[in-house]
């Protein structure tokens, strides 16, 4: 674990001295405040950041890619994974490494909507419960976008292909759970719709915590995980 | 110690590319191993799969008598491998760099900075330790790799083209230093660069089209390198003539020279036949030839090397010849 936590540790430090992780951080909170300001902040609406959940988990469907699509691919591109691989660490330490430290950097980002959580407490009374299960779905569903980034990292040496993949997937899939039950039977549709990440999302902006929604999300990112070690093993017998 | 058993790599689908091809040898440990062969010869392909990093389509490796798939994590930890290029991560400054390292080889928090510090000061980085690597020029870069390959002070070093790019003041710190490592580590050194071997290595092993052509101690290699022989230089037009009449002379082949009117040979002496120098002064003063240069020409391994990959270059264009006909 403490080679998981080095690794994280130096991609988190590594986000951040280039200016691609400010300006990440930076798109995200200019939009999350705007709509706050604008949904939240007005006057007569009621003390909740549901507005800003709601934009966020779509927000963090565009940023995580943008976050992972470096991890394993420039390694490759560099030939650090040379360096790295020949040191005693398992694939899986590395993948979980830069797992944690894309996580590192949500938490970083998300840290500073706190200041919105303190304007709805000057303000009003909001409800802590709803808040706390908001932010839980909001790291839940980085946890599956990143994980799937991490994935499409491992896949190519091109930083933007990995990037696409990893956002096509998910617009593919929340698309396709939109239009998708309409041409299908009930049965199938019924099945379409508990892939729907949106619907379960939905629920956590509400502060409906659904253990079904929990064990989605983190199953789904622990098998991106367990595919992107498996995907790392297998480019050095290529 | 260092010991390869028919390791073979081959890469590709429907045409397979045999990029090592059955190697078997032996590095012993506290020995300084050059590791010979032009571009493409197998040499990065071979210390890639001893470093652990590809896994051998055929054969084993083994280090210090584990094997290196087996016990990857200890034989890891017993390697200091410095790829080709010294790769580093570009934004980290050198002492987060090596302490990133340090972890990753769980170099106890206790031992971690006393480590740092003994490969900073070895391979000279003192002034650079607090600068981005990428500011630093490629020789400093190659230190880094080297300071990183060096932090937990593995028996065996795996250094694959340690000098490329270097000036020759830092050629020769890297030499200083690998004669420095002699004795108490088992080095492995690949390189083209000849005269690199030949100063540091005490055994060379010549690889060519992902075989071993020749291997052994740098003496034995010398020895298979032939006498060596003879260069003249004389103004005189029969100067060949009179030279090859000597006793134990093989071969003479004359090239005028551009100044003057001087001949140069290049003579061949019958092997075993002893120094042919006085022999051949005497008969070039009996016949009244001023002569300006008679010396030995040492037997060199750049000849000895350049005949062995010829060798197989031409056995591979034959081979393939008869397979397409």
């Amino acid at each position: 674990m403490s080679i998981a936590l080095a690794i994280a540790g130096r991609e988190l430090r590594a986000s951040f001295l280039s200016p691609g992780g400010y300006i990440i951080i930076a798109l995200f909170l200019f939009v999350t405040g705007g709509i706050f300001a604008m949904g939240t902040l007005a006057t007569g609406e009621i003390a909740s950041m549901r507005p800003v959940f709601g934009i966020g988990t779509w927000l963090l469907a565009f940023i995580a890619p943008a976050v992972t699509m470096r991890l394993v691919s420039e390694e490759f591109r560099l030939g650090t994974i040379e360096m790295l691989m020949t040191c005693p660490v398992r694939e899986a330490e590395v993948i979980i490494g830069k797992f944690l430290g894309a996580m590192g950097l949500l938490v970083v980002m998300l840290a500073p909507t706190l200041l919105m959580v303190l304007a709805l407490e000057l303000h009003g009374r909001p409800d802590y419960g709803e808040l706390m299960c908001g932010y839980l779905g909001l790291m839940l569903a980085g946890a599956a976008y990143m994980s799937s980034g991490v994935l499409a990292s491992t896949l190519t040496s091109s930083q933007p292909v990995a990037f696409l993949v990893a956002f096509f997937f998910w617009l593919g899939l929340g698309v396709g759970a939109k239009v998708l039950p309409m041409h299908l039977s009930d049965h199938w549709a019924g099945i379409v719709f508990a892939i729907d990440p949106d619907i379960r999302l939905r629920d956590f902006t509400i502060g409906l915590i659904d253990t079904s929604n929990i064990v989605y999300f983190v199953s789904i990112s622990a098998v991106f995980l367990i595919a992107a070690i498996i995907s790392l093993q297998a480019r050095r017998w290529r | 110690m260092i010991a390869a058993h028919q390791l073979s790599k081959h890469f590709g689908g429907q045409r397979v590319i045999r990029a090592v091809d059955s190697l078997t040898f032996e590095v012993p440990r506290g020995s300084v191993t050059g590791f010979l062969g032009p571009n493409g010869a197998g040499k990065t392909t071979t210390i890639r799969m001893i470093a652990g990093y590809l896994p051998p389509s055929q054969g084993r490796v083994l280090v210090d008598g584990l094997d290196v798939s087996e016990h990857w994590r200890e034989v890891r930890r017993r390697i200091g491998y410095l790829p080709e290029a010294a790769p580093s991560y570009a934004e980290m400054r050198v002492h987060e760099y090596l302490t990133l390292r340090a972890k990753l080889f769980s170099i106890p928090r206790t031992h971690r900075q006393a480590a740092i510090d003994r490969a900073v000061e070895r391979c000279w980085l003192r002034d650079v330790r607090a600068r981005p690597i990428h500011q630093l020029s490629k020789g400093y870069r190659q230190r880094v790799g080297l300071a990183a390959a060096m932090l937990h002070e593995p028996p065996v070093l795996i250094l694959d083209e340690p000098t490329v790019g270097l000036d020759p003041a830092q050629i020769r710190e890297v030499r200083g230093l690998i004669d420095e490592l002699k004795g108490d580590h088992t080095v492995l050194l690949s390189t083209h660069i000849l005269p690199e071997v030949e100063l540091t290595c005490d055994r060379i092993m010549i690889l060519a089209r992902g075989r071993i052509v020749a291997q052994g101690t740098t003496d034995e290699l010398w020895e298979a390198a032939g006498e060596g022989g003879y260069i003249v230089e004389a103004a005189s037009e029969n100067v060949a003539a009179v030279v090859r009449a000597v006793p134990g002379i093989a071969d003479v082949s004359a090239s005028p020279l551009a100044e003057g009117n001087f001949t140069r040979l290049h003579v061949t002496a019958i092997p075993n036949v002893g120094d042919r120098r006085e022999a051949i002064a005497a008969r070039l003063h009996e016949a009244g030839i001023v002569v300006r240069e008679l010396r030995r020409e040492q037997p060199s391994l750049e000849g000895l090397y350049l005949q062995l990959i010829e060798g197989r270059e031409m056995q591979s264009r034959q081979s393939s010849q008869g397979v397409a006909a």
